[in-house]
């Protein structure tokens, strides 16, 4: 039955090199010279060797980037993740004082991340009536109050142990191992979510879940999945923060989940669902993690740098709607 | 039917049920320690969760409209801290002026969250949770760093919160006068019911003239400005400003209001409700350290556990009651 | 004192990019309904926000009892006497119905809300129109009928001398549709002239003394309702005639492919039991709310049934979600289409391929280049009228939206193809297209299962018709022996013993 009236459908894409350009991410690209620029000018310690002796105690968070972008696409939250990294943590460090190999120390921050990770996707999947923030809210609270109880009064834990932890804070030539595996997993995290059926998938949950569903798609399964590996990959922050920090107390991991979210918003990711790709969180990540050396060197406190992301990630998300508005009155006059 | 009555009505007064909680609450507390029941212990209670009490207000009128504010113990923090700096380095000296200072800090950091989520249509969560961060540091920077201003510094302005008017606290006043106009608020003014309105329909409320984003825009006023007196009855009651004070408090406040009833998506819950949900909240904390067993230590995690299990509850009622009237329907 | 309580000369609206309004013309006799036609798009609902205040139109004059007008919004409007009752009722359903009726003009005294007073208010006018509910009642908590009363008590509250009806009936059964027509009849005795836009045919002979039809943002004329015709009014909103709008083809049905035995879902429907063969079209028909598509749902797993079975090609089969009724060959194109059918935000080319891209994916990757062929081949099938396989599907009208839907379904082997009410808001002449596709898809050996409230689609094109009544199946008929009546009369079997 080949169509009646013989009409021919278009089906092949535009050239994309002038679209990449002009995108978000060329942008983007253009801020994270400009940061460059910036804190070479004002610090005269600011240079590469600097640069990548300093940045492992913040590429840490970036790692939580990654799967917190597949959340946002989701048009989801979660706002527990801070909590799993301190409570993942505390386990560790729990752990590695009663001498337990290094590979049982990784293990089990990975193993705790997980089980938080899934707690909030089992939640949320078996009661998909409630809204992600209220109940990646409630954890939030009750893992770090897991984490309070665990630390007890003193509220602080130290290592004694800290061959393992040393070992993968060691670096090849000049280049941290972090570094190296924050590459590889954005690559691997940017493929699933741009090329891969799993990442199509999650567009489509995350543009129209109802559409979705009646297409056959899991879309539970994918949602539990996605949060579980959130919470194995705040093990792995766990795990790298105490690389630099040899402890957990219980502020350990504070505000990661802005920092997350800053990134990922900033890095043109909606936080609405169904927009924005890892490329430009990666982007935006390196941005924050080079501005917050810059700022660091300079003494900047630790507050106003907190007052900068804060600011950042609100005006990530305001300006281009600001901008679209002023466009459509602009447009209709 | 017995079963289908019951369920009816615990999800048809969720006020009377809270009520009843609260009452079977204080009976058990007082049987394992009959000191709790006492005027002073009461008074003692209400007196030290009166910021909460009192923000639980603004938090209920920002989830009637379908939004959450996580910023405002930031809020707190920085007008809390303004007074406090200002009083210790004798600016003002005067407590009603310290009052309006700080509320009026309030309401502009509420004004700017309020114009952004309004606006520049930032989602909530978003939009607080970055100026969670911004009021907290800019409460730093008042504090040069992280200063305290101690009850030497804060002179007369301290004595408030131990005056005591017709035999009760001023603190616990400042609490019955906020519920008070609120109670009145809500229900009987046209005001009020707009904020119900948008929270319902709020497509239905642009079209019969209700001007959508003024009224988030005044919900966020409203949980600034009591952010703000939050911060004054804070600073007054402990007799200390800190810049980190109440860090992590945005969830009694939000855990008060789901517990009263407050639906995450907007439209129901009522004064009463924060009310109830707020002395339930308050009563645990104050009865944990009389168990056996569970500490202070203990009090997060319960209270994180408390949000899960309401909310999770509410769904699962829901269910129940959806269930029940479909196997009522003929057929 | 002027001829029309309402006039509205060379009306034009222009938003970015589309004249949805064009030097557009109306008038409304005092006392009179006036129903107001045309196809989806034609302008209809942009007329009445012009007329409510909720759009200005760029040109163009309104006269109110022959005095010029102009409205700054819809505050002014409804105190010129003009309200409008939609479809969906825009109420605010946590709260009461008195505060819903008085919404926006509440009775105040001393800045305080009287709340006795509103409630005596709305108990009054409700009373007014035989409403079983208090004003006390939840909003939230009523039927469609019964918010769409709120509606009207609302209008009336307001003194309106202007009502406008926006497709009051689509969502009503028939024995509430009766009951709003009481209430126009009662309405337009106390002198209130009402608009009623509506697609029903059946709805403006019953109401209307006179129609005027729209058609691409333009106005074509206004009609006397005695003495025009189906016909006559389908070529007004169309433009052309339809000839042959029904291309049944005559297949020979094969082999039996889906057997439903007894299926029950508890509150929803009980004990259905039908079969259907390769090549057949079933027709699933019966009044909104009887549970057609529950049923279909409950078989293809977007729902769980508490019993009964499922059989496909003679083997029982048990299907707990969308993706095992794909497996299986039996899919569901939903009634809702920018809901539950589309992305409409997304292209048209992965629209078509969302439901079978791990078919063709390599170690999970998705192969891009296939994917774009198969899109274009299968758009291309169902003549999509469409630029390139690029654009959103938001850019497409109804019909041809609805094509993408069924190019989704020819996207892997299917068996059964179920599609839940494939021509609403579809124009006519899109109709006729999907029919077609329809009736090829059958020729094909495609089992169909065709579910509609519409009774010329359900006579004209099923082999069998199945005729649902409270969730129970109350009848089958063939080809030859249905009849208009014979299924209103299975479909409000139930109704009409009550």
């Amino acid at each position: 039955m080949a169509g009646k009236s013989g009409r021919s459908i278009n089906n092949v894409p535009e050239s994309s090199v002038k679209r990449m350009i002009f995108s978000w991410e060329g942008i983007l690209v253009l801020i994270f010279i400009a940061v460059n620029i910036f804190c070479a000018m004002f610090s005269e310690f600011y240079n590469i060797s600097s640069l990548l002796r300093q940045m492992p105690v913040y590429l840490a968070e970036v790692f939580l980037m990654l799967p917190m972008a597949y959340i946002l696409v989701l048009g989801e939250i979660d706002i527990s993740v801070g909590s799993s990294v301190c409570l993942s943590a505390t386990m560790c460090c729990i752990v590695c004082n009663m001498n337990a190999p290094f590979i049982v120390v990784v293990l089990t921050g990975l193993a705790v991340g997980t089980v938080c990770g899934a707690i909030n996707g089992l939640i949320l999947t078996k009661f998909t009536e409630l809204p992600p923030m209220i109940v990646t809210l409630a954890t939030q609270i009750i893992f770090r109050g897991i984490a309070e109880i665990i630390l007890g009064s003193g509220g602080s834990i130290t290592m004694s142990n800290l061959d393992g932890f040393t070992a993968i804070a060691g670096k090849v030539g000049q280049v941290p191992y972090i570094l190296f595996l924050v590459v590889i997993l954005a690559v691997i995290f940017a493929l699933v979510l741009g090329k891969s059926t799993f990442g199509r998938r999650v567009y489509a949950i995350g543009t129209n879940r109802l559409t979705a569903y009646y297409s056959g798609i899991h879309v539970q399964k994918i949602r539990m999945i996605i949060y579980t590996v959130m919470g194995t990959v705040s093990g792995l922050c766990a795990i790298f923060l105490l690389s630099s920090s040899f402890g957990a107390n219980t502020t350990t991991g504070n505000g990661f989940e802005m920092d997350a979210i800053a990134m990922a918003v900033f890095g043109g990711i909606s936080s609405t669902g169904g927009k924005g790709n890892i490329a430009g969180g990666v982007i935006a990540a390196f941005i924050i993690v080079c501005l917050r050396v810059g700022l660091g060197q300079q003494n900047v406190h630790a507050q106003v740098i907190l007052l900068i992301i804060g600011a950042l990630l609100i005006a990530a998300v305001a300006l281009p709607n600001i901008i679209g508005q002023v466009r459509r009155t602009v447009k209709s006059k | 039917m017995e079963k289908k009555s019951l369920v009816k009505k615990l999800t048809g007064s969720r006020e009377a049920l809270l009520a009843v909680v609260l009452i079977v609450l204080f009976i058990v507390i007082t049987a394992i320690n009959p000191s709790f029941l006492t005027p002073k212990s009461l008074m003692d209670m209400l007196k030290n969760n009166a910021v909460t009490m009192v923000m639980a207000l603004g938090m209920l009128c920002v989830m009637l409209v379908g939004g959450i504010d996580i910023s405002i113990m930031s809020t707190l923090a920085l007008s809390g801290m303004s007074i406090g700096m200002l009083l210790k380095n004798d600016v003002i000296e005067a407590a009603p002026l310290a009052f309006v200072i700080a509320i009026g800090i309030g309401m502009i950091c509420g004004l700017v969250v309020g114009l952004v989520i309004s606006r520049a249509d930032v989602p909530p969560i978003i939009a607080t949770m970055g100026f969670m961060y911004v009021f907290r540091a800019m409460g730093y920077l008042v504090s040069n760093g992280g200063e305290w201003a101690g009850a030497a510094a804060l002179g007369s302005f301290k004595d408030f919160a131990t005056t005591k008017f017709l035999g009760i606290n001023c603190v616990i006043w400042v609490v019955i006068l906020c519920y008070a106009f609120f109670f009145w608020f809500m229900k009987w003014t046209r005001t009020g019911r707009m904020i119900y309105a948008v929270g319902s329909n709020a497509s239905a409320a642009e079209v019969s003239g209700i001007n959508v984003k003024n009224i988030k825009l005044l919900v966020y006023v409203i949980m600034g400005l009591l952010a703000g007196l939050g911060g004054a009855l804070q600073v007054s009651v402990y007799a200390s400003a800190m810049p980190d004070m109440q860090y992590g408090g945005e969830m009694d406040v939000i855990a008060a209001c789901v517990i009263g009833g407050v639906s995450m998506s907007g439209g129901r819950g009522s004064v009463l409700g924060a009310l109830f949900g707020s002395l339930i909240l308050a009563t645990i904390a104050k009865a944990l350290p009389l168990i056996p067993f569970f500490d202070q230590l203990w009090l997060n995690t319960i209270k994180g556990l408390i949000i899960l299990i309401v909310v999770v509850m509410n769904v699962v009622l829901q269910r129940v009651a959806d269930k029940n009237a479909l196997k009522g329907r003929e057929m | 004192m002027s001829e029309y309580v309402l006039e509205l000369k060379g009306i034009t609206k222009i938003f970015p990019g589309v004249k949805a309004l064009n030097n557009v013309q109306f008038q409304l006799k005092p006392g009179e309904v006036h129903a107001l036609m045309g196809e989806n798009g034609a302008g209809k609902s942009t007329f009445i926000k012009v007329i409510t205040g909720v759009h200005k139109a760029e040109e163009g004059e309104m006269f109110l009892n022959g005095k010029k007008v102009e409205f700054r919004g819809p505050k002014d409007a409804q105190a010129a006497g003009i309200a409008a009752v939609y479809q969906h009722p825009t109420s605010y359903p946590h709260l009461t119905v008195a505060e819903n009726i008085f919404m926006g003009h509440e009775i105040i005294k001393n800045r305080m809300i009287q709340w006795k007073a509103m409630n005596t208010e709305a108990n009054k006018l409700l009373a007014q129109l035989d409403a079983d509910f208090d004003a006390t009642a939840e909003m939230g908590t009523l039927s469609v009928a019964q918010q769409q009363m709120v509606e009207i008590a609302k209008a009336m509250s307001t003194n309106a001398k202007i009502i406008i009806l926006d497709e009051p009936t689509a969502a009503l059964t028939r024995s509430e549709s009766e009951k709003l027509y009481t209430l126009v009849d009662k309405l337009k005795s106390e002198g209130v002239s009402i608009i009623f836009i509506s697609h029903r045919f059946e709805d403006m002979y019953r109401l209307a003394s006179r129609v005027t039809v729209f058609r691409d943002s333009q106005y074509i004329g206004t009609y006397d309702v005695n003495g025009i015709t189906n016909a006559d009014l389908i070529k007004a909103m169309v433009g052309r005639e339809i000839t042959d709008l029904f291309p049944k083809p005559e297949v020979q049905p094969g082999e039996e492919i889906l057997k439903v035995e007894k299926l029950s879902r508890t509150g929803y429907f009980k004990d259905v039991s039908f079969e259907i063969r390769a090549g057949e079209i079933l027709g699933l028909t019966g009044l909104v709310g009887a549970g057609r598509t529950e049923v279909v749902e409950a078989v293809c797993g977007i729902t769980r049934p508490d019993s009964g079975k499922v059989y496909l090609e003679g083997k029982e089969v048990h299907i707990k979600q969308p993706s095992d009724a794909m497996e299986k060959g039996i899919i569901l194109l939903p009634e809702d289409r920018q809901k539950e059918g589309l992305i409409m935000s997304w292209g048209l080319g992965r629209n078509v391929t969302l439901p079978t891209i791990s078919k063709y994916a390599k170690g999970g990757i998705n192969d891009e280049k296939t994917e774009r062929n198969l899109a274009k081949k299968l758009l291309e099938e169902v003549d999509t009228k469409a630029v390139d396989i690029f654009q959103p599907a938001s850019s497409l009208s109804g019909g041809n939206q609805q094509k993408v839907v069924v190019a989704k379904a020819l996207s892997q082997e299917m068996k059964v193809v179920i599609m839940d009410e494939p021509t609403k808001g579809v124009d006519v002449g899109a109709k006729a297209e999907i029919y077609g596709i329809m009736g090829d898809l059958a020729k094909k050996g495609y089992a169909i299962i065709l579910i509609s409230s519409e009774m010329p689609e359900i006579l004209g094109m099923a082999d069998r018709i199945i005729v649902m009544c409270n969730g129970r199946k109350t009848g089958e008929l063939g080809r030859e022996e249905a009849t208009q009546e014979r299924i209103l009369e299975l479909a409000m079997e139930k109704g009409a013993s009550k």
